[in-house]
């Protein structure tokens, strides 16, 4: 009796310290949502933070009309589209060569490409912005994507997934005269898709959320991506602590990946969990 | 079944951002897209505009070639700037048909001169003309990015008319050397806003001193909702600044040569410091609510607040009471003082002589008292030259506005901008140490010297 | 991580040179945006250069004088420890945290589902949008975060992104708040590898459910635990993106941790040189902490 009773309580005080701590880290998301709808003319103060006195989507047409978020969200989806499919295509190769062929060099290769996990590119803003400069392309988007072309990590990951391919399959396949990339394309590749999917997802967020080194080699809104645009706009002239606005703009950046998000919501947090390293 | 959306997902993604990336590279060649956009700093100056030519030379010259010219603006105020230019462009097209003028949006105060910076590094061509801060000048000329302009002034008929009629306190921050650099065009001043309703209310005199502002705002603070007086410091040496100048010493002497630790700046810090602590009718320490304090004044949380000029539009906009404006109280009674802020026209290096000339005219063109005057109306920047304020269009809007033309007389109180050499390392050391006093980190005296100290070396290469 | 050596295979035809083509894509921009800028931030370290100013605007060999400056340099000082505090502070509570989500939504209840979206999101959204959001939150007199904290009885300063002593933690703040979530997949994973038995076992035993945690789980997810640290390290160094909305290192210098230091160096100040030492040293940290990790993990025999 005893025992139960107090297991029971065990639950109820789990349950409740876990609504608490969802509510409070849910409150940011809610309350941008919550305070998007609310009229400009009433501004938030002391006891007055949450819905107004009725729902609006000025504010979302507000932003659009003082900042393009419409090219910086062509922007945003160029670069990580660039991105992705480059890395795929870097990844796969490679991934396939260090798991299926033998070459001199071959471990000293594979460390040199893993330094890019050791040194990230965050630590090397300063000379990387003076290479882009050197090569012409300052305040492109291709600026912001090229040094993600290759990725360290992804290769790693695609030689593991490839290493756990059974042996007979490519076996088979060798004997059946298959040259490199029909192996690669019919016998390597099918069983790694969820590896990839993985990869891609968290490659997609990843680059969709950056804001420093976009910062640093891009110029104008022909190549600045959606977490610059939203930052200029929060240090917009008047722009200050409008706060239904700023939420607004806050919204409409995050919107595409936050229900990509909801949709998908296993096949994220497995792609995190693989992602680990980046 | 899942797998399967998730593939399909992504391919859909692939095939889209190809696509959109040729999209992307048709539309590079078209240069800025247009659009609002933000300052880097925190800071915003504001508003006012500009200046009126002389009378624009009547009739339409036919110089030998055709030239094109890039202007490079910012936009750092809520209002449509970018059309307005066109506006003013098209006129001056039809005026000079064989000159173009391809203005360029570049985002910020800092982006534009990252643009020229960056172009400039690269071996590019800079634009001919560019709107910049007024307190960049020594940056600028030490950058070896522009040229002096006193070749172009003498040249003109009225050149010499023509520079007095801008107002002095907006050339303080165009002269070095003995020569101009810029000329005044989106200027603004520090403004003390009051809500003139409660002051009638509780019989408050709009303040004449230190100690009047002090009691005023005391007096109308109310525990928990409502604050006498919100004073911004988050970016602080410009909101600083007026209270420095009524104290009868500015915070800069010369191009090399700062005034932090006199004994007056430092009185003056201490006086902002006991708005709070002894007055108990400010916010204490160091306030980031640059962009809240508006919107606090216009629903009554703070009876005063110092801001930019170019807020006033946007405070009238959403206040329901009289909104006063002011310049800041001195410390002696019925002293009072203000700072200017904002973008000036600059033409710069390695350009043609047909482009800076061509610059020049459209210089000459848009500070034209009625274009000054326009630029002014539609966007809350002070009009840059007097003659604006003779404009029968600048006269009507002071009728519906009368604050606009408080804030335009103001300008005898003004003081120049903090601008010296090295100023992104001078200002930030101004910062760091005025922000440690506000916080009470360091007594005001501490903090004033060390900022002296470390100022002084940041300006010994200069010397 | 381990090497293993993989099968060795070759299938006919393929010519010898084709793994080198396969690999280039991949160690051209390795070569390019991690080797070489290595190398050249070295180099560049040793020379003074201001880029906006047009006497200094040529590079000057001056040995070691921007690492003399470093050390003098005030500045730098409060930057490295704000840095630690930062870091010793942020990764240690996003860690707990982290473990304590992982267990509270590991339980078979109703609706739980829903807390664990509402601890993951965080982890998809921009930093740049989530420290937006947060500006409001840390607002004096009205923000939620300060209305909160005085339903919980808090009388202290609400002004988080102005006040010396709390900027720091401000930002602090955001990044536990961002990063356990994502943290706590990791052991959310580690948990439902856990043999079962063990915790029936400790429950037979009336073990409360605190000491299953502590005594039983948490020790079984050392190996989580390191792999967990090591990426909430990196990222600590590398993620600055809520600094530039929050306080731009503000005031007084007090929030400024290493990597935004560098991005003001660069990029306000326009000192190539300075920035350049800087980056050294960032790089020098990233190894010692990358190459421990690498060290460690061998040990437990990850």
């Amino acid at each position: 009796m005893g025992a139960k009773m107090r297991k029971r309580l065990t639950n109820f005080l789990l349950n409740l310290l876990t609504a608490v701590l969802a509510l409070g880290w849910a409150s940011l998301i809610v309350w941008a949502i919550v305070v998007s709808f609310r009229p400009s003319s009433e501004p938030l103060g002391r006891g007055d933070v949450w819905f107004g006195h009725h729902l609006t989507f000025a504010n979302y047409l507000k932003a659009f009309s003082l900042a393009p978020f419409a090219i910086y969200y062509r922007n945003t989806i160029i670069i990580v589209g660039m991105i992705l499919v480059a890395q795929l295509v870097t990844i796969t190769l490679a991934g396939f060569a260090f798991a299926h062929q033998e070459f001199r060099g071959k471990k000293l290769l594979f460390f040199f490409i893993l330094l890019q996990l050791m040194i990230p590119a965050a630590a090397l803003l300063v000379p990387n912005f003076a290479t882009i400069r050197k090569l012409g392309l300052f305040d492109t988007t291709l600026a912001v994507a090229l040094p993600y072309f290759g990725s360290a990590f992804g290769t790693f990951l695609m030689r593991q997934a490839f290493l756990e391919v059974p042996r007979d399959l490519v076996d088979a396949g060798v004997m059946d005269g298959c040259s490199w990339w029909q192996l690669l394309w019919h016998i390597y590749l099918p069983p790694s898709i969820p590896t990839l999917i993985a990869f891609a997802l968290s490659s997609v967020t990843w680059h969709w959320n950056e804001f420093l080194w976009p910062l640093v080699v891009t110029l104008s809104d022909k190549s600045r991506p959606l977490t610059i645009g939203l930052v200029r706009f929060t240090q917009l002239g008047e722009i200050g602590a409008r706060w239904p606005l700023l939420s607004a703009a806050t919204i409409i950046v995050i919107a595409p990946l936050l229900l990509l998000f909801l949709l998908f919501q296993r096949q994220f947090i497995r792609s995190f969990l693989h992602s680990g390293l980046k | 079944m899942t797998r399967k959306t998730v593939v399909y997902f992504v391919a859909l993604l692939l095939v889209l951002s190809m696509a959109l990336a040729g999209c992307g590279q048709k539309a590079t060649p078209t240069a800025a897209p247009a659009a609002t956009q933000a300052p880097a700093a925190t800071k915003a100056p504001a508003a006012t505009e500009a200046p009126a030519a002389t009378e624009a030379p009547a009739a339409t010259e036919a110089p030998a070639k055709p030239v094109t010219i890039e202007v490079y603006y910012p936009v750092a105020v809520d209002a449509p700037i970018a059309k307005i230019l066109k506006g003013y462009i098209a006129d001056f097209e039809k005026q000079y048909p064989n000159i173009t003028v391809k203005p360029v949006f570049a985002g910020g105060y800092g982006d534009v001169k990252t643009t020229i910076q960056t172009t400039i590094e690269g071996g590019g061509k800079p634009p001919a003309l560019a709107v910049m801060l007024a307190a960049d000048l020594y940056d600028l000329v030490n950058a070896d990015y522009i040229i002096p302009l006193d070749d172009f002034i003498k040249a003109s008929p009225d050149g010499q008319a023509y520079i007095d009629d801008f107002f002095p306190a907006f050339m303080a921050n165009s002269k070095y050397d003995g020569k101009i650099w810029s000329i005044p065009f989106q200027r603004s001043v520090v403004t003390l806003y009051y809500n003139a309703d409660l002051f009638e209310q509780e019989g408050i005199q709009p303040p004449d001193s230190w100690q009047a502002l002090a009691e005023a705002a005391q007096k109308l603070t109310i525990p928990d909702k409502r604050w006498g007086i919100e004073w911004p410091s988050g970016w602080p040496y410009w909101l600083f600044q007026p209270l420095a100048i009524g104290n009868g010493q500015n915070i800069i002497k010369s191009p090399t040569e700062v005034a932090f630790d006199d004994p007056k700046v430092i009185e003056a810090v201490q006086f902002y410091i006991d708005l709070s602590h002894k007055y108990h009718a400010m916010p204490e320490g160091v306030q980031k609510n640059w962009g809240n304090a508006p919107a606090d004044f216009a629903k009554g949380a703070a009876a005063m607040i110092v801001h930019s000029s170019g807020s006033l539009r946007g405070i009238l906009k959403q206040a329901n009471f009289k909104v006063g404006v002011m310049a800041v109280p001195g410390k002696q009674p019925g002293t009072y003082a203000t700072v200017t802020g904002g973008g000036n026209f600059y033409i710069l290096k390695g350009v043609s002589p047909e482009e800076q000339q061509a610059a020049w005219k459209f210089i000459q063109f848009v500070t034209q008292p009625k274009y000054a005057a326009d630029f002014s109306i539609q966007t809350g920047y002070i009009a840059a030259r007097k003659s604006a304020y003779d404009t029968d269009a600048m006269k009507a809007y002071i009728q519906k506005v009368p604050q606009a033309g408080q804030i335009k007389d103001m300008l005898q109180y003004a003081g120049a901008e903090l601008s010296c050499m090295n100023l992104g390392k001078v200002r930030n050391i101004f910062h760091k140490y005025l922000q440690a006093a506000y916080n009470g980190e360091m007594t005001p005296e501490e903090a004033m010297k060390q900022a002296q100290k470390e100022a002084d070396e940041a300006l010994a290469m200069f010397k | 991580m381990t090497a293993v050596s993989p099968p060795l295979r070759r299938s006919r035809k393929a010519p010898a040179w084709l793994p080198y083509v396969l690999i280039s894509p991949t160690l051209l921009i390795v070569l390019v945006f991690t080797a070489w800028p290595t190398v050249q931030a070295i180099y560049t370290s040793f020379f003074r250069q201001y880029l906006n100013i047009a006497k200094f605007r040529t590079p000057t060999f001056i040995g070691l004088g921007n690492y003399r400056q470093l050390l003098t340099s005030a500045d730098f000082h409060e930057v490295l420890r704000n840095t630690a505090i930062y870091v010793l502070g942020t990764v240690p509570a996003s860690i707990v945290l982290a473990f304590l989500f992982a267990l509270l939504v590991n339980r078979a209840v109703k609706g739980i589902g829903l807390a664990r979206l509402s601890f993951f999101y965080p982890t998809i959204l921009p930093m740049v949008s989530a420290a937006t959001i947060w500006m409001f939150f840390f607002t004096p007199d009205y923000g939620l975060f300060n209305t909160f904290l005085q339903s919980l009885g808090y009388h202290g300063p609400q002004n988080w992104l102005g006040n010396p002593h709390l900027a720091l933690l401000a930002v602090m703040i955001v990044a536990v708040w961002k990063q356990a979530g994502y943290l706590m997949i990791f052991y959310l994973a580690g948990l439902q590898n856990l043999p079962q038995d063990v915790f029936e076992a400790a429950s037979i035993d009336g073990a409360s459910w605190w000491t299953q945690l502590w005594k039983i789980a948490f020790p079984l997810l050392r190996r989580t635990t390191l792999f967990v640290s090591t990426i909430a390290v990196i990222d600590a160094f590398q993620v600055v993106d809520h600094i530039f909305v929050l306080t731009q290192g503000g005031p007084s210098q007090s929030s400024s941790v290493l990597l935004y230091y560098l991005w003001q160096v660069r990029f306000e100040d326009q000192n190539v040189g300075l920035a350049s030492a800087l980056t050294v040293v960032l790089i020098v940290i990233m190894l010692a902490i990358t190459v421990t990790n690498f060290l460690l993990s061998e040990r437990e025999g990850a």
